[in-house]
């Protein structure tokens, strides 16, 4: 076990070098001169831009400039924004309260309503629930959330005139319940296509426990039915759920992008699109680097949960 | 063995397969004429490659030509659905809007999935450091958002449907490539197989003129349903502005329209129409894609 942990961190720190060299390398030939958009239209002239260049050490080779971020990223100081100036720590780092806020809440949500409609959907097949549920997946799997998000806000926000179309409360002097409106739609417009997702998933595989030998046995031992859901089916369809928990998660940040967009949320998705458009690589290579670090280690603790859930897999083989 | 009638006993059991194959076949069509959503999936798609081939003949009005006296106007009897912010027809748009985002997502799926059959074959048939390899390598892709990779790469790369199409291939290849590879590792196993090994036939004859066909249901599944995914991500790419240059008509950059405030607000028209096109067209192909896979493929649900 220990044996495990140790070479797939090692592993992981392998790869993040990897994708890290990979983006510095990418983002120095975009191109696109992040000074120029710094400078501005007005101030640019050949002279300002060399100097800058000079000021910020941009003229050192690559791979030196490579180590130098490296050095600068383990030592706390995350630099600054070339193209706009200001600090990451306050523009990148700071927004992914942000971001998790509505990712971790659409995940929290899909996972309870996916799992559970699911479940009734498996329990009573052919049911009325077992079709709205597969209804209701349908759609979730074949409408965009952005194409939710834009939905959701010309229904309530400017039919209804329920809710707010953009923006977020900070955390702080306000109670959770003046927040709340502001967060009932981007976390509905991500969570309704993973619920979608999820609840396909629970359903299939709970249907494929259920028509196993051992169910049939436990049923044919006069176990209540209940009984046999929840002890027997249940716990060995969860496993294949988790699994797929990881590219859930994938899913919602890579969506969270375009939803942050649609209503004004200022998360690390929006920071991201500005900063690509300036081609300010220091932003994007934080930014990509925090989503390498995050992704692998959610892959690890899906394995180890896996693990944990399923006695048949050994991680230390 | 009796010479004389074993080539009788072949014809024989050639015949015998070819029957049963056509049965088989038979058997098939019905079964999927009898599944009702698979069969409106197809309806929809047929209707849908129909409008994007014959664009010219069924829209009198040009995609991208601006008219400026009739902007923003609802559905009527000369605009079916309206028109956008610069007056161009909507109908128009949605049907020109067709041809590149199918042509993006049918030729992505495709390439992509032709990387992904390489690649399994290569690493499942050989196994050793080069599976090794090339799992780790589908790993690195699996484990970001692809999105977020397309973004970055888009950045670099500029907006473009040739270069959009190239990097939905490169990060899209690694779902195929698991189950082709998996496929790969069990069926190098089987006698057939080992019969070609022993006779001396070339590996690369063995993986593609072998193993392969016995591959590609699971392959043609994996391209259908894939094309969904790539209509997706090139919409939100280029709602971002970040897929292919807005003077293309897509259903992307037809919904970009939206991150106007006035437009999303108060001309819901605007975009509701290309992302309707969007969802039903990605309806329709999954319908159509658990259709396929329950009648090529019974085993995987």
């Amino acid at each position: 076990m220990a044996k495990y942990v140790a070479k797939r961190l090692l592993l992981t720190l392998v790869m993040i070098i990897i994708i890290s060299f990979a983006i510095f390398v990418a983002l120095n030939n975009t191109g696109v001169d992040p000074i120029s958009f710094k400078l501005g239209l007005d101030n640019y002239t050949p002279e300002a831009a060399a100097e800058l260049r000079e000021k910020l050490g941009l003229n050192a080779p690559l791979v030196v400039r490579y180590l130098r971020w490296w050095k600068d990223m383990l030592s706390g100081n995350f630099g600054y924004s070339i193209a706009h100036g200001y600090s990451i720590r306050s523009g990148l780092i700071a927004k992914w309260p942000a971001t998790l806020e509505i990712s971790l809440t659409a995940m929290i949500v899909s996972t309870v309503i996916g799992i559970g409609i699911g479940m009734l959907s498996a329990i009573w097949q052919n049911s009325i629930v077992d079709y709205l549920g597969r209804m209701i997946a349908a759609i979730g799997n074949s409408v965009p959330e952005y194409f939710f998000a834009l939905i959701l806000i010309q229904l309530f926000s400017v039919r209804l005139q329920l809710l707010p179309t953009s923006g977020r409360v900070p955390a702080g002097a306000v109670t959770f319940w003046d927040r709340l409106p502001n967060l009932i739609l981007p976390v509905a417009a991500l969570a309704i296509p993973m619920c979608g997702n999820l609840m396909r998933y629970t359903r299939n595989t709970m249907l494929d426990v259920a028509n196993q030998e051992y169910v049939k046995l436990a049923r044919s031992k006069g176990i209540p039915e209940w009984k046999v859901y929840i002890k027997h089916v249940f716990r060995n369809s969860m496993r294949p759920v988790v699994t797929v928990l990881l590219f859930r998660m994938t899913l919602l940040l890579g969506g969270s992008v375009a939803v942050e967009t649609i209503f004004s949320w200022p998360g690390v998705g929006q920071v991201l699109t500005q900063a690509i458009t300036a081609s300010d690589y220091s932003v994007v290579m934080l930014y990509t680097l925090m989503m390498a670090v995050l992704m692998l280690t959610i892959s690890f603790l899906v394995d180890l949960f896996a693990a944990l859930l399923d006695p048949r897999v050994r991680l230390d083989k | 063995m009796d010479k004389v009638n074993a080539p009788v006993g072949g014809h024989q059991a050639i015949a015998n397969a070819r029957r049963l194959g056509t049965s088989l076949r038979k058997k098939r069509i019905r079964k999927f004429v009898g599944n009702k959503l698979a069969v409106f999936g197809l309806a929809v798609i047929v209707v849908f490659l129909f409008m994007a081939l014959f664009a010219p003949f069924l829209t009198p009005y040009d995609p991208l030509e601006p008219n400026f006296g009739q902007t923003l106007k609802g559905p009527s009897a000369e605009h079916w659905f309206g028109t956008d912010s610069m007056g161009r027809d909507l109908y128009t748009r949605v049907l020109y809007g067709a041809r590149v985002s199918i042509l993006i997502a049918v030729s992505s799926s495709l390439i992509a999935n032709a990387i992904g059959v390489v690649m399994g074959a290569f690493g499942g048939y050989f196994g050793g450091w080069l599976d090794k390899g090339l799992v780790r390598l589908s790993e690195l892709f699996a484990c970001f958002p692809q999105l977020i990779i397309v973004l970055v790469v888009m950045a670099f790369i500029g907006p473009g449907t040739f270069n959009l199409i190239l990097v939905f291939a490169i990060t899209g290849w690694t779902g195929t490539f698991r189950l082709v590879r998996a496929e790969y590792m069990s069926k190098k196993e089987e006698t057939y197989v080992k019969a070609c090994e022993a006779f001396g036939m070339s590996r690369l004859k063995i993986m593609f003129f072998q193993i392969l066909p016995s591959v590609m249901t699971t392959v043609i599944i994996q391209v259908t349903m894939n094309i969904p995914g790539y209509v997706m991500s090139e919409a939100g790419l280029s709602f971002l502005g970040f897929g292919v240059p807005m003077s293309t008509p897509t259903w992307g950059t037809m919904l970009n329209a939206a991150k106007s405030m006035k437009v999303l607000l108060y001309a819901p028209g605007v975009w509701l129409v290309p992302g309707c096109a969007i969802s039903l067209f990605v309806l329709a192909v999954n319908f159509f894609g658990d259709g396929l896979r329950d009648v090529m493929d019974p085993r995987q649900q």
